[in-house]
């Protein structure tokens, strides 16, 4: 008997201008014990499903139909007091964002014991001792010292697990956990996603994950169910349905997905078109606008869930489908030494001064402790005409930073930036602009990136008349670029609201090609995107570099994205680089530690379960304080000795155009970590 | 936090310095010389010149700050012109009374402004927070000056409740006391009530829709522990500082009481001496009255401080 | 696109429905403007007109709403009385907004020793309570309505540049401040042509705001005789000549006070509408 079983969801948004229509007809069931994803884009309603089921859907919304049956007992009609005994003991839930969803008033430990108190009627101090064990059982460091401590003292991996303790603390039966690890960098996400495994395992729960990510599907879920603009589009095991998915949605996501181990740099396939807008939904098949197998009926006939191969599928024709060829190769060899050098970097430094701390201590007794944060540490890098370089690094890795001071939209402390063989580290005036016209940047949020006040065409425009260009000649260039960037020429009478994400992310592209660039930073172009989405954008940027001959410093924490489109990759930790070379080297041994940690953190849909996983000590460490020795000696589990923490690390050449900075030989380099799943100390 | 708190009160100690300078060169501008006010308007210019030398008017103007800086750091405010007293007892029994006033109406303000303004947040958009939104709707439109007027008509004058002005004698009891204040209190209070109940209850509506909150809720808490326990501590964070800028209000709003309820207060002593060109006492009082202000706001920097973990603990 | 709830959440740019607070207060605003510029026309006798027989009459037929000590119909008064009220809230409104709004953006563009010293400025300002601060400008010289004006514009100015500057501070970090800078935009243009649209709305609404508070601490500082002088028929003024003759003449001083109310809750309420219509502005594209 399924433990949790949602019957025909229907909810409904009130809205000025008519309800939209969140949830249709939505059903699913786990069974005890079990872990069924909920898969689904931006859109989806995803989340508001994990609302429903607990009841925190708030009054704009309205159930119009359906059951939530857990245990038995349907939730949508019990009262509020008997829904609210259950929340939080029986049924936990874990959000997305760590630190807004914990009060920055409270202490840690009065957050976690609360449900205790609350719900069995434990007294406070025993209440915080249960606490102090529920955090030590997910992990952190220092219990007793936590509970004392209060939410922004803490890093986000930490939040996540203080949330996770605080949700297990009654021993719940059924846990939802909405996006839980979408907020955190891939090496703590690997961590959670490992923990989250063994809670599960030693307790039994029942698990309803949410994700888009198809990869952490594959990493803990039995079960995956995928949602579309509020309607199930499949059902079916894990396995089967990330090997052989059946609905065209679901084979269109896998097949627009970046993953590591694609041998070829294939075209990626993205789904064509935007999501629909949920206040006027297709007719028929929620999905044939964007379909490539659609026929006459699909557009019609609203479609049913059919059992297919064990599995359900709302398609008529799923099983039936041709399979589709895989796409041709993108043009680019790998390694292949490109054109002369367009920007080189020597040794640059970046530093931003903190708030002084008055500290007890000194001659005077009493001193003002000046701080700063480094954000990059000595990095020297060469980009050469028509190649892309990736950077890759978590947050606080200082990538970004690096990326805005090449691009001179900041200083750099020191150092020199050189650009054709002129050296623009202090360029002003005319040297400037000149530097900006073949030099441009592209920004990460799309929401942000265009002044919601300005129609597409505007903003366009002032780049081309800081140019020189006549107001004649605008308007020609203006509809050529949207062309360039597959948008159609009459896109620049809207405004930014009016486009959809990945839309904003292509006009931030025509603008940075109004001057003509030579060379583009892009500081994480994909990552506020849909998955479905990040194709189109990742496809027209490799297009634009072999049409135009651009040059790229790709900047992402995505190191699958990098691996797809870079011709060489540099490792950034703490500041500074610790391994670059091609691609393809970079990602076989020989390899940094880092480096190696990363690629087994990714969550991946093709690899199964390998016990060997690599994890690091600790979370994000304190950035930037001088280093004396290696940057990474803190988490490193290789870690020789007292070396690492007093010598710079030399650099080890496996290959001449690849060097790794470790102290470790390179013979010793080629062998993999052997599995030691470090207890996240320190 | 320590180093938080040190800057705060060197920052207002600063900014007293800067205003004790701002004032005197103002009130030094002051036509209708000091001598000449002393002299009376038949003088000769020779009396007059022998009065200005002998309050040593004739210095540059940084040795007469100075002189009057340090007396008044030693609690010597000089002589009122007018009244031809030392300014300091005058001023001491003023600030006293204005206190007393200031005090009762700051409570008020504090307790019922803040209850109506959970209260209103807590039921939103029910007949509870429409009556108080338009309650106080009223209190930030109504003039001050003219609800006084309107209270003085209706329970002085019509009703003949309570007096409608000064102070009671010192030996009548607390009653006689308490009824001259009730009516400048409530005057002081109404605008201030509707100022804080309308930004705590912003306030109160944007955490109880935070996601912390909806945790909270998640969690199964009894809805009464959602919103005092986890809501209201951060929504009244703002209203620290809100309640400080008002104290600002307060002391501009006691001007305007004290002159409409004719009481014996320092915003009455002020406009006394205005309209009287008392050099001295308008220094006097403006000094006092916007070190009552620093402080105020100071109490409020680290009373916010103190109960925001984010900078008590860095 | 967004979440369903998100769109919900997000109140919707196509459907404009006016809401009545708006209608109200519009209707009652420019019904008072519309006085207030036809008083001379309308109003039955001079403003100043003494009449030394018609003491203290109550009102009449031929004196709607009475007269006061000297006389003079505390109608006419009262709509010319409109006027400086008027006069002192927009104006005093117009100078804060001028000198605070440049102020407020260079202190939230540049950052550094300009946000500093600007602050530090305002933060000076900004020790002394209001009322205060204007007694002190007007103590030292002639009073007049004038300086009582300029007196009450310079008292609300940090006020705005505190709200200029968070909202420039909030606003520059979006990314296309950077692409504008990227692309070599100079900091006046992105002030005015980029931040600026952007960051009016909440200025606005302050501004309707601050024009109420100049009108209520304008007449406050002629009620206490330091702002508009007799014979004029200032509101504020008008109360204080009124005290006196509170019991057997409460009309002269109800009239100008009911008139002030009704003027600021007009204000108000257009205030209130228009936050309503462009508040949402405020959240689409930031977190939507």
């Amino acid at each position: 008997m399924a433990f949790l079983s949602v019957e025909s969801l229907t909810v409904e948004y009130a809205t000025p201008a008519g309800p939209i229509g969140a949830l249709r007809d939505v059903s699913f069931s786990v069974g005890k014990g079990e872990a069924l994803a909920l898969v689904g884009e931006s859109g989806s309603g995803k989340s508001t499903v994990a609302l429903a089921v607990l009841g925190l859907l708030g009054p704009e919304a309205r159930i119009v139909a359906g059951r939530v049956v857990f245990d038995g007992r349907d939730l949508l009609a019990l009262p509020q007091p008997s829904l609210r005994a259950l929340r939080g003991s029986r049924l936990g839930i874990v959000f997305q964002d760590p630190f807004a969803s914990l009060n920055p008033a409270l202490p840690i430990g009065a957050q976690v014991a609360e449900p205790l108190i609350y719900h069995r009627g434990v007294r406070p101090a025993d209440a915080l001792a249960k606490a102090k064990a529920a955090l030590a059982e997910v992990g952190l460091p220092r219990p007793d010292e936590l509970l004392k401590a209060y939410p922004h003292q803490l890093s986000g991996g930490m939040q996540q697990r203080v949330l996770i303790a605080q949700s297990l603390i009654c021993d719940p039966e059924l846990l939802i956990l909405d996006e839980p690890t979408t907020a955190l960098d891939v090496t703590v996400e690997a961590k959670i996603l490992d923990l989250l495994d063994a809670l599960r395992r030693s307790r039994g729960l029942t698990m309803l994950f949410i994700t888009h990510n198809l990869g952490v599907v594959n990493r803990i879920c039995d079960r995956a169910c995928v949602l579309y603009a509020g309607s199930v589009l499949e059902e079916g095991p894990k396995a089967a349905t990330l090997a052989a998915p059946l609905h065209p949605y679901t084979q269109g996501l896998l097949g627009s997905i970046v993953s590591l181990e694609a041998e070829s740099r294939a075209r990626l396939t993205p789904i064509p078109g935007r999501l629909p807008d949920l206040r006027q939904l297709p007719g028929g098949c929620i999905f044939h606008p964007r379909c490539a197998h659609v026929l006459e009926a699909c557009r019609t006939e609203p479609q049913l869930m059919r059992p297919v191969e064990g599995r359900s599928v709302r398609c008529w024709r799923a099983g039936f489908l041709p399979h589709q060829a895989p796409a041709p190769d993108t043009a680019a060899a790998d390694g292949a030494p490109k054109g002369a050098p367009l920007v080189a970097v020597r040794d640059l430094h970046k530093a931003y001064p903190l708030a002084s701390r008055l500290v007890i201590g000194g001659p005077t007794l009493l001193r003002l402790q000046r701080r700063e944060v480094r954000a990059v540490n000595g990095v020297s890098l060469t980009i050469r005409a028509g190649e892309v370089l990736g950077l890759v690094g978590e947050s606080g890795s200082g990538k970004s930073t690096l990326g805005q001071c090449i691009a001179r939209l900041s200083d750099a402390s020191s150092g020199e930036i050189s650009f054709l063989d002129r050296d623009v580290t202090a360029a002003r005036g005319g040297a400037l602009r000149a530097f900006r016209r073949d030099v441009q940047i592209i920004f990460q949020n799309p929401m942000s990136s265009l002044n919601p006040r300005r129609r597409v065409g505007a903003t366009i425009g002032r780049s081309l008349a800081l140019l020189g260009r006549g107001r004649g000649e605008r308007a020609g260039m203006i509809g050529k670029l949207l062309e360039a960037v597959g948008l159609p020429a009459d896109y620049a009478r809207r405004y930014p609201h009016q486009l959809s994400g990945g839309e904003r992310q292509r006009v931030s592209i025509a603008r940075a090609l109004a001057s003509e660039p030579k060379f583009i930073v892009c500081d994480e172009p994909i990552s506020a995107l849909d998955v479905s989405v990040q194709a189109t954008v990742l496809n027209l940027l490799a297009d634009l570099r072999d049409r135009l001959k651009l040059a790229y410093l790709f900047i992402s924490h995505d190191l699958s994205a990098v691996a797809h489109i870079a011709d060489r990759i540099a490792v950034m930790y703490a500041g500074a680089l610790l391994e670059e070379g091609p691609t393809a080297q970079v990602l076989a041994p020989p390899f940094h530690p880092y480096t190696e940690a990363l690629l087994s953190a990714v969550p991946s849909i093709d690899r199964a379960h390998r016990g060997d996983r690599i994890r690091l000590r600790g979370d994000a460490g304190e950035t930037g304080e001088a280093m004396k020795g290696c940057p990474f000696h803190r988490r490193c589990p290789r870690k020789i000795g007292a070396i690492c923490e007093e010598s710079a690390p030399p650099l080890v050449r496996p290959a001449p155009a690849h060097w790794i900075r470790c102290h470790l030989p390179v013979e010793e380099l080629r062998r993999p970590t052997t599995a030691r799943l470090v207890p996240a100390a320190g | 936090m320590l180093l938080y708190g040190a800057r705060r009160i060197a920052w207002i100690a600063t900014t007293l310095v800067v205003l004790s300078v701002l004032i005197f060169a103002i009130t030094q501008m002051l036509p209708g010389s000091v001598a000449q006010i002393i002299a009376g308007q038949f003088a000769s210019p020779d009396s007059v010149a022998a009065i200005a030398a002998k309050l040593g008017l004739n210095d540059p103007y940084y040795v007469q700050y100075w002189r009057w800086a340090s007396a008044v750091l030693h609690g010597d405010f000089g002589r009122s012109l007018i009244m031809e007293r030392p300014i300091g007892p005058v001023l001491w029994e003023a600030l006293a009374n204005s206190a007393a006033l200031a005090g009762v109406a700051f409570i008020v303000v504090v307790i019922v402004g803040i209850g109506l303004g959970v209260v209103a947040a807590i039921r939103a958009g029910g007949a509870l927070d429409h009556a108080v939104s338009l309650f106080t709707f009223l209190g930030v439109s109504v003039p001050e000056f003219f609800w006084g007027i309107v209270l003085i008509l209706v329970f002085s004058r019509w009703l003949g409740w309570l007096p409608s002005g000064g102070l009671a004698d010192p030996d009548s009891g607390l009653a006689a006391h308490a009824a001259h204040v009730v009516l400048p209190a409530a005057t002081l209070a109404f605008a201030l009530i509707a100022h804080v109940s309308r930004m705590t209850r912003s306030s109160m509506l944007g955490v109880l829709r935070s996601q912390y909150v909806r945790n909270a809720r998640a969690k199964g808490l009894p809805e009464r522990v959602v919103i005092f326990r986890h809501a209201l501590r951060n929504a009244l964070l703002p209203t620290i500082t809100i309640l400080a800028l008002d104290v600002g209000w307060l002391i501009g709003g006691v001007v305007v009481a004290e002159t409409v309820f004719a009481y014996p207060g320092l915003g009455r002593a002020l406009i006394f001496s205005i309209e009287r060109h008392d050099l001295p006492m308008i220094q006097a009082s403006i000094l006092v009255i916007a070190a009552i202000y620093c402080a105020a706001n100071l109490a409020a920097d680290l009373l916010y401080a103190f109960f925001n973990p984010r900078i008590r603990y860095g | 696109m967004a979440d369903a709830a998100t769109i919900a959440a997000r109140p919707q740019r196509r459907r404009f429905r006016l809401p009545p607070t708006l209608l109200v207060g519009l209707s009652l605003t420019g019904a008072v403007l519309a006085l207030a510029a036809l008083a001379p026309l309308i109003a039955p006798y001079p403003y100043d007109e003494i009449s030394v027989l018609a003491r203290l009459k109550p009102p009449s037929a031929a004196h709607w709403l009475g007269t006061d000590d000297f006389g003079r119909d505390v109608l006419s008064r009262t709509l010319m009385g409109a006027r400086l009220s008027l006069f002192m809230g927009f104006g005093a409104t117009a100078i804060c907004l001028g000198v605070g709004v440049p102020l407020g953006l260079l202190a939230g563009y540049l950052r550094g020793r300009t946000d500093e010293f600007i602050m530090r400025a305002m933060d000076v300002l900004m020790s002394f309570p209001p009322i205060l601060l204007g007694l002190l400008i007007l103590a030292v010289t002639p009073p007049s309505l004038w300086k009582a004006m300029a007196a009450v514009g310079i008292v609300y100015v940090p006020a705005i540049v505190r709200l200029a500057r968070s909202a420039t501070l909030e606003i520059a970090q979006e990314e296309f401040i950077l692409a504008a800078r990227a692309r070599g935009d100079g900091t006046a243009y992105i002030l005015f042509a980029e931040i600026l649209p952007n960051a009016w709305p909440p200025l606005a609404v302050e501004a309707g705001l601050r024009v109420t508070f100049a009108i209520l601490l304008g007449a406050a500082l002629s009620f206490l005789g330091i702002g508009a002088q007799p014979p004029s028929s200032d509101w504020g003024l008008m109360i204080s000549d009124a005290r006196p003759f509170l019991e057997p003449a409460p009309w002269i001083a109800l009239a100008p006070g009911i008139a002030m109310s009704i003027t600021v809750i007009g204000i108000n309420l257009l205030g209130d509408g228009l936050r309503q219509i462009l508040d949402p502005e405020l959240r689409t594209g930031r977190t939507g």
